[in-house]
């Protein structure tokens, strides 16, 4: 099939020839034909493989690390041992280590993958809504006391002249305001705040593995910036209508950032309590379920970009937004409470 | 060779490998990938996605077919994109290899030998935010930082690097939550039997067993190497003429060897001492470097 390496080609039954290189020419049509086949499902993978491909494999990779033993022993051919080494390790992972299916991933992960990880969570689900609580009363208690708090906390590009020195009508205004937003740049704005708060999820998760504390961190702070933001309302007696239009779609975003926090809040607590484990290993086996809780902030927020995108500007009614915002958060609920009871989780 | 003989084993490179033992029974092994290799890579896949995003943009600009509010939203979505998400689904879709990767010649591997999976592959490349895109951005910016800031910004840039140098399979945080590895994919390449290279005809060169006695597989590599990528020009002959009179002053070879004759001497050489070599190690014998006589014999098996 492929010519041999040596223009003089010789017969590999030549008595005057070394063992070893014998022993190469003999096999080396075997190994030129396992090198095209794992070249070809490396590129293509095997569902393209026709049956006698599949058994060309199956056999030439059985030949090739059989060579490859024998190679070691008899051969002090560099050339060729590092060839073999190279080509059994390559064949090794087309055979043992191919590529996972990834069909019926996402009904796994969604039926429950996720559900059970999250029921799985009290104690990391605790730090993380804990700690945006702890925020948020922090904020809210300093604001109300000293409204010069408000400057502190909140930068100034945020609060877009929303101060405890802004008029009550100019307050409302901003709740009740389209924002000046129509047809597509609503679009325009729920892929910032999507493409924005996944990143600042995904950050508060990963900062986790630094201790847990950096995420209790950010989420504290965002909690603080909440509070002082509804205090500022709440004295203008506004605080129902900006608990109404923090609804439509908090309830959706600040659970997500909250269970962005408790994954992190895992990694964290594999590091400062492993347990029995390893330091690695525990991060490994709390890896697990940390991961499916971001997965599912990245899914809440994806919702919450497009409530707030779009219903929040087209829904001008206090009762309304309230009704949605809670009412979505009642189906996350139902479904990370109910999902996938009774089905023994098998790791993804 | 000459002025200070060598007493001691050139140092052995520390193990950077690791091995599997597949259901055959033969021992695999693959080379931990180093920290340049994986660098490289990372930059060449930021370089590649956003040079990607970057035309399409331009693209989408020239042909005017969507709104400019729209275009906005796109490009934000696109650049979230090729974040985090990029590199999930380029190690799903490849198998642990993203673009930059297949370039440096690397990959991921489950550290298991198993197949990867989709956890793995998710966990390993959202750590990715905090070890490489948020430290990455915030150096770029370092010079408008605070001391406070820029005081965190070096603790952080410094325990994410240090995590990859501290241990022996280079795991970043990453790959320490998910449980992979980044391992050498080189492609194998078959290079021509060096013993077959020797001319036809009657051998020019004969040794005698006793030639023969003093080499072992180290230096017999050695030679290969050299035999393999001959050095040119005027000076790489004298390098050439070098080594043959090494052998020949070590082995006491009775015949004289002509200058021109020197390249063609060392074939001879290797072939015959491969050999040699070979045919003891078949007989236990096993001589790992020229120091084997000093040594007990090896118990390898």
């Amino acid at each position: 099939m492929m010519a041999p390496p040596n223009p003089a080609s010789p017969n590999p039954a030549s008595p005057d020839l070394l063992r070893s290189a014998r022993f190469r020419l003999e096999r080396e049509p075997g190994w030129r034909r396992l090198e095209t086949l794992i070249g070809r499902a490396e590129s293509a993978g095997m569902a393209g493989f026709s049956y006698d491909e599949a058994r060309d494999l199956a056999t030439t990779y059985r030949q090739a690390m059989n060579s490859l033993s024998v190679a070691r022993d008899i051969s002090l051919d560099l050339a060729l041992l590092t060839y073999l080494e190279t080509l059994c390790a390559r064949a090794y992972l087309v055979v043992y280590a191919p590529q996972e299916s990834i069909s019926g991933l996402i009904w796994r992960l969604f039926s429950h993958g996720i559900p059970c990880a999250l029921r799985r969570s009290a104690v990391p689900l605790a730090i993380g809504f804990g700690a945006m609580g702890l925020g948020f009363f922090a904020g809210w208690l300093l604001s109300v006391q000293d409204p010069s708090w408000y400057f502190t906390f909140v930068p100034p590009d945020t609060a877009d002249g929303r101060t405890p020195a802004a008029s009550t009508e100019y307050l409302r205004s901003t709740l009740y305001g389209d924002e000046g937003l129509a047809g597509d740049a609503l679009g325009a704005f729920a892929s910032y705040l999507f493409s924005h708060n996944t990143r600042i999820a995904i950050l508060v998760f990963a900062l986790g593995v630094f201790l847990a504390v950096p995420s209790f961190v950010l989420t504290f702070y965002n909690g603080l910036l909440l509070g002082a933001f509804f205090a500022t309302f709440a004295q203008k007696g506004l605080g129902y209508d900006a608990f109404a239009w923090l609804s439509i779609h908090g309830v959706t975003e600040i659970s997500a950032i909250c269970i962005a926090c408790a994954g992190g809040a895992r990694l964290g607590l594999a590091v400062l309590l492993p347990g029995p484990f390893t330091r690695r290993d525990a991060l490994r086996h709390q890896g697990r379920d940390a991961v499916k809780l971001v997965v599912l902030a990245a899914v809440m927020l994806i919702v919450a970009a497009l409530i707030e995108g779009f219903l929040r500007q087209i829904v001008q009614s206090a009762e309304l937004r309230l009704l949605i915002g809670w009412g979505v958060g009642a189906m996350w609920l139902i479904w990370l409470l109910r999902a996938g009871r009774g089905i023994a989780e098998n790791p993804l | 060779m000459t002025a200070a003989p060598v007493t001691f084993r050139p140092a052995a490179p520390k193990n950077r490998t690791e091995g599997f033992l597949p259901p055959e029974g033969v021992p695999i092994s693959f080379a931990i990938a180093s920290l340049g290799a994986r660098l490289g890579a990372q930059c060449m896949d930021v370089l590649i996605t956003w040079l990607a995003v970057l035309l399409f943009a331009l693209l989408l600009i020239w042909l005017d077919i969507l709104p400019f509010t729209s275009l906005g939203a796109l490009l934000l979505i696109l650049i979230f994109l090729i974040r985090t998400p990029y590199y999930i689904a380029a190690e799903l879709v490849w198998n642990g290899r993203t673009l930059g990767k297949r370039i440096a010649r690397i990959r991921v591997i489950s550290a298991n030998g198993r197949r990867l999976t989709p956890h793995q592959v998710t966990a390993r490349n959202l750590m990715k935010e905090v070890e490489f895109f948020t430290p990455a951005t915030l150096l770029l910016g370092a010079g408008d930082l605070g001391l406070v800031s820029g005081l965190i910004t070096f603790v952080w840039v410094v325990t994410v690097l240090i995590v990859p140098c501290a241990n022996r399979r280079r795991q970043r945080l990453g790959d320490m939550i998910a449980g992979t590895l980044v391992v050498e994919n080189p492609k194998p390449a078959l290079l021509a039997d060096l013993a077959l290279a020797a001319p036809a005809g009657p051998a020019r060169f004969d040794f005698l067993p006793a030639h023969l006695e003093f080499y072992g597989r180290y230096e017999l590599h050695a030679l290969e190497a050299i035999l393999r990528d001959p050095p040119k020009g005027a000076a790489a002959q004298v390098e050439i003429a070098r080594v043959a009179d090494a052998i020949l002053r070590k082995t006491g070879y009775p015949g004289a060897v002509a200058a021109a004759e020197k390249p063609e001497f060392l074939t001879a050489f290797y072939r015959a001492q491969r050999a040699h070599l070979e045919s003891r190690q078949l007989f236990g014998d096993r001589r790992d470097d020229k120091f084997h006589k000093t040594q007990a014999p090896s118990r390898k098996p």
